[in-house]
């Protein structure tokens, strides 16, 4: 019995598997890239996020300044302190945070997320992997 | 089984049924914007804080099917006790995501029926599951014993 049951188990989950499959394939990118490190994203998820991403950018103030990616909030490791309230003004707890800043080996946006999830005690929070380069699409 | 046996079996199976189609349904499509629900299914597994980004993905476009599949296999003779035991299993998985949840003191939506529903009442949620899970064990005995006289 119990080998029937499970006989039976693996072919409704196998059945699942072909809508499913066929769904994710439509809906996401599967094609082999870089694994990501804890706590990263990838653009594409990102992107399929839409409007329930709020964008933190943990670079400096100038560069923010010059350009950054829209509605995203400046929140950098060097003025922390006189940031971080009108972070938290402006925060959304229904929406997903994920910091970014340069790109390539660029640790700001870890070091940022690492605070918000400790200091500030906000969950889901995530770093997009690639950064800036990665939303330029450098 | 007497006569009434089998109409309360039939209703539990159709109750169950239509819970987790609808619950597959709402995860899958999003009706209220006319788009994939996926995304926002994705979200609402991450901030249980329990698996990746790419787990997350990965199970928010399988589960919703499962429920739908084992939904409607639940009506199929053949596939009735696997059908069961799926649905045993998920809601099994609801509970404990539901309680590790309610234990760590996250203040997150369940996203069981989509993305829409209320934040957590955590205690309700939890009663709620319990008595679908009490109605899945009724269903799954009932066709455990169905299985073995066959």
């Amino acid at each position: 019995m119990i080998a029937r049951t499970l006989r039976q188990l693996a072919l409704v989950l196998a059945l699942a598997l072909v809508p499913a499959l066929v769904s994710g394939a439509w809906q996401l990118q599967w094609h082999a890239q870089e694994p990501l490190a804890p706590g990263e994203v990838r653009l594409a998820t990102a992107r399929m996020w839409g409007d329930q991403v709020q964008w933190v950018d943990a670079r400096s103030r100038a560069k923010f300044e010059r350009t950054h990616i829209p509605g995203a909030l400046l929140l950098n490791e060097d003025e922390w302190d006189k940031l971080v309230g009108p972070f938290l003004d402006a925060w959304d707890a229904d929406k997903t945070l994920i910091v970014y800043c340069d790109g390539g080996s660029c640790e700001a946006s870890q070091a940022v997320a690492e605070r918000i999830r400790t200091e500030l005690k906000i969950g889901g929070v995530y770093v997009l992997k690639g950064g800036w380069a990665a939303w330029e699409g450098k | 089984m007497g006569r009434v046996g089998g109409k309360v079996i039939a209703v539990l199976r159709l109750a169950v049924a239509a819970v987790f189609l609808v619950a597959g349904v709402m995860k899958i499509w999003d009706f209220a914007h006319a788009r994939s629900a996926t995304p926002d299914f994705t979200i609402t597994i991450q901030h249980y804080e329990l698996l990746s980004p790419d787990l997350s993905m990965l199970l928010a476009v399988y589960l919703p099917w499962l429920e739908v599949i084992a939904a409607l296999a639940l009506f199929a003779r053949p596939l009735a006790l696997g059908a069961a035991a799926a649905l045993l299993g998920m809601s099994v998985m609801f509970l404990a995501a539901i309680g590790s949840a309610w234990w760590r003191g996250l203040n997150i939506a369940c996203g069981c029926f989509g993305k829409d529903e209320a934040t957590t009442d955590y205690r309700l949620l939890i009663l709620r599951d319990l008595a679908l899970l009490a109605a899945i064990a009724v269903l799954f005995a009932h066709e455990w014993r169905r299985a073995r006289a066959a």
